[in-house]
């Protein structure tokens, strides 16, 4: 099965690199029959890779060590659960299962924009299977999964120990299939550039729907990376700004510019230069983003192996820049604004503003991350640009763009008077206003961590006020509160559901700022029978006990846990060692509050009975996961269909034929 | 004070609104009662153990890549860390402790760049950057404003109000919307609800 599965990756790479030159000459040429085979050609690829998937899978389920990826990343002791993990653990399997996903959500596409999009679809057909073929070029030529070795062994490597976690079976494919997705949303938009419909706005809907997905996938791609590293890496934290987490957030920051500058060329056919441009700028910091993780110059703890292929990720991501400006010059005169703008102070005023900015921390953050790399070369001397240079110039220009967050949904499309403005402020500023006083009262003193609070509390003021508002005036025609509330939601989705995005960005502002601020450690020497105290928890260390297993030690502390007088249970801090892969892992002991995290770690277990241990307290730190569900429901909210009107009917000339499919 | 949180537009059937006026601001003080509760622990970390900690946050680990010794479980992160403490016990000041590890590590031990000659760059651009981003917008609003020409008073859609009337005419139209409509077809109701009554 492994040959069938190697030629089913060979075809796929011939009719993925079909499809672009049937699409675009069709389109070009006008000849239907064209257009419909190159989409059917992207409907073929899911359906090759998911085989030559299978062919990997059942050469994991066999222990086929002939095959190389399979020797790299399972042994015969690997429980066969473990293959999920094993199957995009290491580049090349990485690198299917991406093709695979991507292929699937790019037929989705597909099939969405076909009749919607009849102009727009050829061409963007064509641009999400160049993607494609890329990544299947890449895959086939440099990091084949299904390579052979010269010689079978007896054992596999087994697959390293520290990927064996709930986490880690879901946040890398997560993140992976984000940062590719971006290609979707930019091939409608180039799509509709290409052929000449830029500044009709018809590609916006799908553009709209396509972002947002992207965005939903890699916030939830981000956030799992962030839970991860907090409950396993056993540091106590969860965002370093390393280089490769620095790479995927800033896709993150243009797509959340795009989602929603994007709304404004919906209302008001403006900022069409500026969303192409966007969508550009998005796409290419994806690319960077998975040139970074694939052996890229910076050192990261999270790389795949250093390697040449990074570099062809460069290539591809200069190419598709250096394209797409070309194409965005040549077609620029399609895209002039239909308004323009009335005033400063108004919502689009304030989307600009708020776009300008989450481009400001994308670049900062680029800096930061690459500025190693001019010092070098200026220098010859390296330089580290950690978190003390992320937090202090990116935390202010957050701290505006949640601000920001809070007053645009207030402000009115067009011009906001300053009548209207002090009106729609007046109870968010007087909620902030309170918060900043009685947090001062109740004893905060650092003046950056109020503010910041404080102007969670105006965002969230004004929120559950128009909430509350809308409730309360369908109340007054008869509904009861619940239903009114109901209903309310249900009818105007696009806008609720991105109030409630908005409030699950909240609720991981408060947790970040929380326990950024506030977060307490201390490390202490135990022995058994020792009670220490920190931070309102009392705890006693019980002792520790080893046991041996076929590939590691563990050592498991046992720790009894007191809030005041209440017994709050036993927690289990435990080290793993595993002496093939020479890795030490520990895992802390977390309790979790809505109000705060207690945090046990183990340091190091000593001979003569005594163990350092790091405690920690994080404020708010479940707020930050208690986001996810929120942010998910909010953008499915946002983006569920409603009931519209019957579109107008489009009459479509004879070469832009529809297909059944 | 209560006017100030309520609707100052008075309903035309006399009706008031009651806002959030109660609720509100108790329910908000009671979590930020709460929030401050959770934000003390760090009062607990005695000072000495707290200086150390904020060096070993901006001192990496050189064998690891990317992480700090306070993060990372190393042995020689865990060496280094004890060697922070004994320093700052013998009286060292943080710049003293930080120049020994530059010394024996190069400036890449340091999670801050020294600022000084080259590196003063990194700390330059995010500044300009700012100011270049707030030319770019002030570039942007002046193309994408409206011109205003001499002569061109009324904009090519609608009647140009002011702001008393603008004020005015949005206040009418919420007070509409919150009433049940007493005249005009919508107070009919639906044909089928005519029918039903008998109306024609």
């Amino acid at each position: 099965m492994v040959d069938a599965g190697n030629m089913a990756l060979v075809i796929a790479f011939l009719v993925a690199g079909y499809v672009p030159v049937a699409s675009f000459l069709g389109a070009w040429k006008r000849i239907p029959e064209l257009t419909v085979s190159g989409r059917y050609g992207l409907y073929t690829v899911p359906a090759l890779l998911a085989f030559a998937t299978l062919a990997v899978v059942n050469a994991f389920i066999r222990n086929d060590f002939s095959v190389r990826y399979v020797a790299e990343n399972s042994n015969l002791a690997m429980p066969k659960a473990y293959t999920w993990v094993a199957l995009y653990a290491g580049n090349s399997g990485s690198l299917l299962f991406l093709a695979l996903v991507l292929s699937v959500m790019m037929a989705l596409a597909v099939l969405t924009i076909r009749r919607r999009l009849p102009y727009t679809a050829p061409y963007a057909t064509g641009l999400m299977a160049l993607v494609l073929t890329f990544f299947i070029g890449v895959m086939l030529f440099l990091a084949n999964p299904l390579e052979r070795l010269p010689i079978t062994p007896a054992d596999g490597q087994g697959i390293n120990p520290l990927l064996v976690h709930f986490g880690m079976f879901i946040h890398p494919p997560v993140q992976m299939t984000g940062l590719a997705s971006v290609a979707i949303p930019f091939s409608i938009a180039m799509g509709a550039l290409l052929a000449g419909r830029g500044g009709r706005d018809e590609w916006v809907d799908m553009g709209r729907l396509w972002g947002m997905i992207s965005w939903l996938i890699m916030t939830a791609g981000l956030l799992l990376g962030a839970w991860w590293a907090y409950t396993i890496l056993g540091w106590g934290g969860y965002w370093a700004w390393d280089p490769v987490e620095n790479s995927a957030l800033m896709p993150w920051l243009a797509m959340t510019a795009f989602v929603h500058s994007i709304m404004v060329q919906k209302r008001r056919g403006m900022f069409r230069m500026w969303n192409m441009v966007l969508i550009i700028v998005a796409f290419t910091l994806a690319q960077m983003g998975m040139f970074i993780n694939r052996g890229g110059p910076v050192p990261s703890v999270h790389s795949f192996a250093q390697s040449t292929m990074g570099w062809l990720f460069l290539f591809f991501m200069a190419t598709t820049l250096v394209g797409s400006m070309a194409a965005f010059v040549w077609r620029m005169d399609t895209l002039k604004s239909r308004a323009r703008l009335d005033a400063v102070l108004s919502r689009e005023g304030i989307f600009l503003v708020q776009n300008v900015l989450f481009l400001a921390v994308a670049f900062v953050t680029l800096w930061g991350t690459v500025f190693p790399i001019f010092s070098e070369a200026a220098q010859g001397t390296t330089v580290t640009v950690g978190r003390p240079f992320f937090d202090r110039v990116n935390g202010p220009i957050l701290l505006v763009l949640v601000l920001l967050m809070g007053v645009g949904p207030l402000l009115p499309w067009r011009r906001a008077s300053p009548r209207v403005l002090v009106r729609v402020l007046r109870l968010p500023v007087s909620a902030g206003v309170i918060t900043a006083v009685v947090l001062v009262t109740l004893g905060l003193r650092q003046p950056v961590a109020v503010m910041a609070f404080a102007i969670c509390g105006l965002v969230v003021a004004g929120i559950l006020h128009e909430w509350a508002r809308g409730t309360r005036s369908r109340h007054r025609k008869g509904e009861a509160y619940p239903v009114a509330l109901a209903r309310l939601l249900a009818a105007n989705r696009p806008r609720y559901g991105g109030y409630m995005v908005h409030l699950g960005i909240m609720m991981l502002a408060v947790g970040a700022i929380g326990s950024s601020f506030f977060s307490a450690q201390r490390d202490l020497a135990m022995r058994p029978g020792d009670e220490e105290t920190f931070g309102g928890y009392t705890f006693r260390y019980l002792g520790v006990t080893s046991s041996e297993f076929a590939d590691r030690e563990e050592q498991v502390a046992e720790f009894e846990v007191y809030s005041g007088d209440n017994y709050l249970g036993i927690m289990r801090p435990f080290r793993t060692v595993y002496p093939s892969f020479n890795i030490a892992a520990t895992r802390g002991a977390i309790r979790s509050t809505p109000i705060e995290d207690f945090y046990i770690v183990p340091s190091e277990f000593g001979d003569d009975g005594q163990a350092v241990f790091r405690v920690l307290v994080n404020p708010m730190v479940w707020w930050m996961w208690a986001s996810g569900p929120m942010l998910v429901l909010g953008v499915l909210f946002a983006l569920s269909p409603q009931r519209q009107p019957a579109p107008a009917t489009l009459r479509v000339p004879a070469f832009v034929e529809t297909s059944r499919v | 004070m209560r006017k100030f949180f309520e609707k100052s537009t008075p309903r035309a059937s006399g009706l008031r609104t009651r806002s959030l006026t109660v609720p509100g601001p108790v329910l908000l003080v009671a979590l930020l009662v709460l929030l401050a509760s959770a934000c003390s622990a760090k009062d607990d970390i005695p000072a000495d153990e707290r200086r150390a900690q904020e060096l070993n946050r901006v001192i990496m680990c050189p064998v690891c890549p990317g992480e700090s010794i306070d993060q990372s479980q190393n042995a020689l992160a865990v060496q280094m860390r004890g060697i922070v403490a004994e320093k700052l016990e013998q009286g060292r000041s943080e710049s003293e402790i930080k120049s020994f590890f530059v010394e024996r590590y190069g400036d890449s031990v340091l999670l801050e760049p020294p600022r000084r000659g080259f590196n003063l760059i990194v700390w330059i651009v995010p500044p300009l950057g700012v100011v270049g981003a707030g030319v770019a917008l002030l570039l942007a609003f002046r193309l994408l404003r409206r011109p205003v020409r001499a002569g061109d008073r009324r904009p090519p859609d609608g009647v140009q109000l002011s702001e008393e009337e603008r004020d005015e005419y949005f206040r009418r139209i919420e007070a509409t919307l919150d009433l049940e409509p007493t005249t005009g077809s919508l107070a009919d109701g639906t044909p089928e609800e005519r029918e039903k009554r008998g109306d024609g």
